[in-house]
């Protein structure tokens, strides 16, 4: 096994709310390794987005706050840097696209200038004009038309799709090696999702960094990614490579994501989505946080008693799965059994 | 730009027209003008009846009105009813003095208001900050005469006892003394730190919420993973978004106040537009009054212009074409 890039260790956040502590996320591990590329899949507010801004220093602090854990990136703690060295870090060697690209932008600055920020940020003593020839490169290299003029245009005067991909622009500036992408094509249309994880797909090639990509989109993950985590309130409940979790789910909450997805192909007439509503991360249930929606459970003591562990399955080396009863999904077959998307 | 502007002052004439239109109306019907002159038993009925002619105070109001307009184009907003002088050189006098202590006081409120703004939000919660919003809503709560009389105490007559002397609590100027003299600032200081005090309490307040509106929008984190320092990402990418709404109050609010310090020029005697406007208003000075409603008036609407105009400079969303 190469050294992980990134390894991330029983990181704990919680937020202070007025209602009581919010724990978003709660006990998570997992390592991203150079140049491969890991989807997070989870509902909204199962902590995806959190386990990532929080090991930079990006989550308000109050009322958030790290707990415990510790994130690895190349032999330094995140945790533990000083705020300039994290400063230092970001936009450098760890970079993020961010979701909504209409509110990601300032809206009174330049586009151009705003991607040149964030190499003036890293390489004040980089010349301006280098910086402009870099930044237009740049937009090139995302498929901006006509960057010259793009170049000295504001945000306004771009479409969503192409302020996402003045977004990448931005991230890529200075060859990160770990690119944090936080659900980068919700907030557009179907079309031009597609033209952006294209963007996505080739920045990654060419710079080879390995990529954290958040989304509650099982068909990006099938598209993009090597390797999953499916979470779920705060947790991890399901890892592996992307293969083995859409052909062989070992964690109900995985197979309830898949069922709920409707499949053009078959003549469907309902769709089949998950009961119940995501749980409040303050009164989090009582052992499995999936089990008052759980299709297996059934009742069962340890469901509501026992936190179940994350461990190894009957699928193989490296799939992990936070059931009680993951064995008995031996041969349950989601719909997406057969690779749809997932070449 | 220019088409707007130009734009602008065409849509403002008919603002003018409506608005000195309806003040005319209820100004003359507030009181006959020369009421004054009916109560002293040494002026012959003649005579009244010849400034009535003259005035043409015995013709109908919408009439008049139209009088007055030639009057105000042709005579420079004419002459005062009760002392038959030519109203504009006291307008361009008082407005001055008004200016003057305007200027400063708002220049200094604003300048503090947008720093302590700052400060108290990127700091929020802290001791600073509650010292500075405490302080900001004894502003805001205070009336201001009383301010003005409890700077009066607090400045002068305390330390006349010793026979020292710092401030002034009326007036311009010594005699003999210039308007821009050390002595001239020792008399406005007063009236100065009064308007200040309470235009700060409005911009620091604004300032604050402004910033704290904007620092959680999503492109300041954007410029926070970009990696650009704590400095960088308020001056730059939080500062310049927030002042967007801070231009709109602070143009409105000077505008405001040079036609409207009434109560600070009364208190300290400022022989300021404000005081100018009261006394005849007292008088029942028609003519007066009307010339300091359309001076304020232009002077209100000139201020709006130049918010858009800012707007327009800060926010390139905003665009006059």
């Amino acid at each position: 096994m190469p050294e992980p890039l990134l390894s991330i260790k029983n990181l704990a956040v919680e937020f202070k709310t007025d209602d009581g502590i919010v724990q978003a996320v709660d006990d998570i591990s997992y390592d991203v390794f150079p140049g491969e590329t890991v989807g997070i899949v989870g509902e909204s507010g199962s902590g995806k987005s959190v386990s990532t801004l929080s090991i930079l220093g990006l989550i308000p602090q109050p009322p958030g706050r790290i707990v415990s854990g510790e994130a690895v990136f190349k032999g330094r703690d995140l945790l533990k840097l000083k705020k300039k060295e994290l400063q230092r870090l970001r936009g450098d060697e760890v970079a993020m696209v961010f979701q909504d690209p209409m509110t990601s932008l300032n809206p009174v600055l330049r586009v151009g200038n705003q991607v040149g920020e964030a190499i003036k940020a890293h390489y004040p003593k980089e010349s301006d004009d280098k910086v402009k020839e870099r930044v237009i490169e740049l937009l090139r290299l995302v498929g901006v038309p006509n960057p010259d003029v793009r170049y000295t245009q504001y945000p306004h005067e771009f479409s969503g799709g192409m302020r996402q991909r003045a977004m990448i622009a931005m991230a890529i500036a200075n060859s990160p090696s770990l690119l944090i992408a936080d659900e980068p094509t919700t907030a557009l249309d179907v079309t031009i999702q597609a033209q952006v994880l294209e963007v996505l797909k080739t920045v990654q090639e060419e710079t080879d960094a390995a990529t954290i990509l958040i989304t509650h989109d099982l068909g990006i993950v099938a598209e993009l990614c090597e390797r999953v985590l499916v979470m779920y309130a705060g947790k991890i409940v399901e890892q592996g490579d992307v293969h083995t979790i859409f052909q062989n789910p070992r964690h109900p909450y995985t197979i309830g994501l898949m069922d709920s997805l409707p499949k053009l192909t078959e003549d469907e007439d309902w769709l089949r989505p998950i009961p119940g509503q995501p749980p409040s991360l303050i009164n989090r249930p009582s052992g499995c946080a999936f089990h008052p929606r759980c299709f297996l459970s059934q009742g069962r003591l340890p469901c509501h008693t026992e936190v179940p562990p994350l461990r190894s399955t009957d699928v193989g080396e490296g799939h992990l799965s936070a059931c009680h009863f993951a064995e008995e999904l031996v041969g349950r077959r989601s719909k997406f059994a057969q690779p749809v998307g997932a070449s | 730009m220019l088409t707007f502007i130009v734009r602008r002052i065409l849509y403002s004439i008919p603002v003018l027209i409506f608005s000195t239109f309806l003040s005319f109306v209820f100004v003359s019907l507030a009181g006959n003008p020369v009421a004054l002159l009916n109560g002293n038993p040494r002026i012959p009925k003649n005579t009244i009846h010849l400034i009535e002619v003259q005035n043409h105070l015995n013709r109908s109001i919408p009439v008049r009105y139209v009088f007055w307009v030639r009057d105000l184009f042709t005579h420079k907003l004419g002459n005062s009813l009760l002392t038959f002088q030519p109203i504009w050189p006291d307008i361009t006098r008082t407005l001055g003095h008004t200016a003057q202590v305007i200027i400063i006081s708002e220049t200094l409120a604003i300048v503090l208001g947008i720093v302590i703004g700052i400060l108290s939000a990127i700091r929020q919660y802290s001791v600073f900050d509650y010292i500075s919003t405490s302080f900001s809503f004894l502003g805001f709560a205070m009336p201001t005469f009383w301010l003005a009389l409890l700077l009066q105490i607090l400045f002068v007559d305390i330390y006349l006892k010793w026979n020292v002397r710092i401030f002034y609590t009326s007036g311009l100027n010594s005699p003999g003394q210039g308007t821009w003299s050390l002595d001239r600032l020792q008399h406005i200081a007063l009236p100065v730190m009064t308007l200040c005090i309470i235009s700060f309490a409005v911009y620091s307040r604004y300032m604050r919420a402004s910033m704290l509106d904007v620092i959680n929008i999503d492109y300041v984190r954007t410029a926070r993973a970009k990696g650009l320092s704590d400095w960088h990402v308020i001056m730059r990418h939080v500062f310049r978004n927030a002042l967007i709404p801070i231009v709109t109050v602070a143009a409105l609010n000077i505008g405001g106040l040079l036609g409207g310090v009434i109560i600070t020029e009364t208190v300290f005697s400022l022989d300021g537009i404000g005081f100018y406007f009261l006394q005849k208003l007292q008088n029942g000075d028609l003519y007066a009054v009307m010339a300091y409603l359309v001076v304020t008036a232009v002077i209100i609407i000139v201020f709006n212009l130049i918010a858009d105009i800012l707007y327009g400079y800060l926010d390139p969303r905003i665009r006059y074409d």
